[in-house]
């Protein structure tokens, strides 16, 4: 890599270094010892911020390697995540002003917060709690595997047998992260946001204008990407292997994967305690409604993204050549194809792209410690400037955890937590979106039914063969009594609805306490200027 | 939601529908023909798709607005009248 690749690198990331501190000022409270300031940055975003905000949230450094990685893999389901990206925003437009309402109204900071005040019930909250912080670890740790992945191909890989040595360019970037989160809050990736969406859209749109003309256009591209997974299915099945290359899903089998993959995956997104942090941080209902339209932008530029996959391929990068890590084949192309200078904007918004969710992700883990374990079962009494000093410290560990998990063990294992993260969150949907609505559902009813969900998905996903390992080889499982493959996420899902439903009629039957709902109808609907809703907390 | 917005706010549910659900409809559109600037046919209308769910969240947006105007008016004069 080049002195100027390296000094536009260097330089980027200064700059968001600077931002990430400065945060601290930005908007600035009477205090930010509470985590209404540090944990949801005031809870006054508007349109424009929130779009930034939840956009760099949504599609991370990992969507930006993985996704078109998946499509250079030759898999024929890999571009699900656009149509994942579509079915989100009807789905956010309808769910999550409720929650924001009944959130502001009651200060809600997590989704766990919300199900203890509507349930009357600790044990469910936990079990929403603990489910968001497990699934959440391992994306976080997928955030530092999309930078180190950069950072390879950018050769910042000091020679050297020592693991931390070896280390040492994430681990100095992962050390100014957690110390800019300490101090600034959510202000800082809302900050920052600007910056690495800006990098990341003018990155892909030279990419897919620039690269494609240098090729010979998107038609030759096809060409070459279609007769390219023609020859390896060929040399698959000359050695008895099943060909299973390709461009789209064309047979019935692996559409309704893709079709599962895509309501899945879309349905699990905003349970995850980041982006349910991102919209909570809106100033008012019209807010997250109005970015719900505006945000599909990012779906757009996610279905470019996904194609230069088949750039790589039709440049001619061999899987062989990447050590047979398809990750790489995106910082590839970049480093093959782009000038030096370009090449270091590129990396940089990768890595800057990895920073912001990372930072968000942090946030909202420790915001559901410090809610629904510390605070609800150790220090009920803890003070505001308590909570705020125990979540800035939870932050720390967080990602602490999450580096170690990157330095210290696989990246597939990762990749497999990742993997069931997805399964594990699904399972949160029946209590928070039916609790927005009903209060029908008994709540060991949702507890017994998260529990099938949990335990099914858990072991079906490890019974999943995979092309080089055992277990956790895929996101698609046979739905039971069909040969048909669906994403094991919703199969769990179903059953524990199924079981929710039933263990409720049983429940009530026996006349088991329901627990006390502190909440009103009214709270689901009130918006900024309503009685109880302040648009700043704690105006200067 | 009071009776002056319902059929606003089913207006705001079928559009937000005719957002969500094509894109769950793969054998329609898994094919490869018709082409577009080279662009085969599966791919360029998952991105037809992703302006079309823009546009339809973007109506059902300014509906909504309206609707909640009217709820939030209902609801005022609800409580003016209990007073």
């Amino acid at each position: 890599m080049s002195a100027v690749a390296f000094s536009v690198f260097i330089f980027l990331f200064l700059l968001v270094t600077v931002l990430g501190f400065a945060a601290a000022r930005w908007r600035k409270a009477e205090s930010m010892a509470n985590l209404d300031e540090w944990g949801l940055g005031g809870r006054g975003f508007g349109t424009f911020v929130s779009w930034f905000l939840i956009g760099g949230d949504i599609y991370t450094a990992y969507t930006f390697i993985a996704v078109p990685a998946t499509l250079f893999a030759g898999s024929v389901t890999g571009f699900f995540a656009v149509p994942y990206t579509i079915i989100i925003y009807p789905l956010i437009f309808v769910f999550l002003p409720r929650l924001w309402s009944v959130s502001h109204r009651h200060g809600y900071v997590t989704p766990a917060d919300f199900v203890e005040g509507r349930y009357g019930s600790k044990g469910l909250s936990l079990a929403i709690a603990l489910t968001g912080i497990v699934a959440t670890m391992p994306y976080i740790a997928l955030q530092l595997v999309g930078m180190q992945v950069v950072l390879d191909v950018m050769g910042l890989k000091p020679n050297s047998d020592n693991w931390f040595m070896k280390d040492l360019p994430l681990f100095v970037a992962f050390v100014i992260l957690a110390a800019y989160t300490y101090s600034s809050g959510l202000r800082a990736p809302a900050l920052i946001a600007f910056v690495k969406d800006t990098l990341i859209y003018v990155v892909i749109i030279v990419a897919v204008i620039y690269i494609p003309h240098h090729l010979g256009g998107w038609g030759h591209i096809f060409e070459v990407t279609k007769q390219s997974f023609a020859d390896q299915n060929a040399a698959a099945t000359a050695q008895g292997l099943p060909a299973t290359k390709g461009t789209y899903p064309a047979v019935g089998v692996s559409q309704w994967a893709y079709a599962s993959l895509a309501l899945g995956s879309a349905l699990a997104l905003f349970m995850y305690p980041h982006s349910i942090t991102g919209v909570l941080a809106s100033r008012d209902r019209s807010v997250i409604r109005r970015n719900a339209a505006l945000l599909p932008a990012y779906s757009f530029l996610l279905g470019l993204l996904a194609l230069l996959g088949f750039v790589a391929v039709a440049a001619g990068i061999k899987m062989a050549d990447l050590g047979g890590n398809a990750q790489l084949a995106i910082p590839q192309l970049m480093e093959n194809e782009f000038p030096a200078w370009f090449a270091g904007v590129a990396y940089a918004a990768i890595v800057i792209g990895a920073l912001v969710p990372a930072a968000i992700m942090s946030i909202a883990a420790a915001n559901l410690f410090t809610r629904n374990i510390y605070k609800a079962f150790f220090r009920p009494d803890a003070a505001p400037a308590e909570e705020a000093k125990v979540a800035k410290l939870v932050s720390l560990v967080v990602k602490i955890g999450a580096l170690v998990f990157v330095l210290a063990m696989d990246k597939t294992f990762a990749i497999n937590l990742q993997l069931l993260g997805g399964v594990w969150i699904l399972q949160t949907f029946p209590a928070i979106v039916a609790g927005l609505y009903t209060r029908w559902f008994h709540r060991w009813a949702l507890l017994l039914g998260w529990a099938a969900g949990m335990i099914y998905g858990t072991v079906v996903a490890y019974q999943t063969p995979g092309a080089v390992s055992k277990h956790f080889g895929g996101s698609v499982h046979n739905f039971p009594g069909t040969q048909t493959g669906i994403y094991i996420a919703v199969t769990a899902f179903l059953i524990n609805l199924l079981v929710a439903v039933i263990a409720t009629f049983v429940l009530r039957a026996l006349h088991a306490a329901e627990g006390v709902d502190r909440t009103v109808a009214d709270d689901y609907v009130v918006d900024l200027g309503d009685t109880g809703v302040q648009a700043e907390l704690n105006p200067l | 939601m009071s009776s002056r917005s319902t059929s606003l706010w089913v207006a705001v549910g079928v559009l937000l529908l005719l957002a969500a659900v094509p894109p769950l409809l793969v054998p329609v559109y898994a094919r490869l023909t018709p082409e577009l600037w080279g662009f085969p046919f599966y791919f360029w209308f998952q991105f037809l798709l992703v302006i079309w769910a823009a546009i339809m969240t973007s109506i059902a947006f300014v509906i909504s607005k309206e609707a909640t105007r009217r709820d939030r008016a209902a609801r005022a004069e609800q409580k003016g009248g209990l007073l």
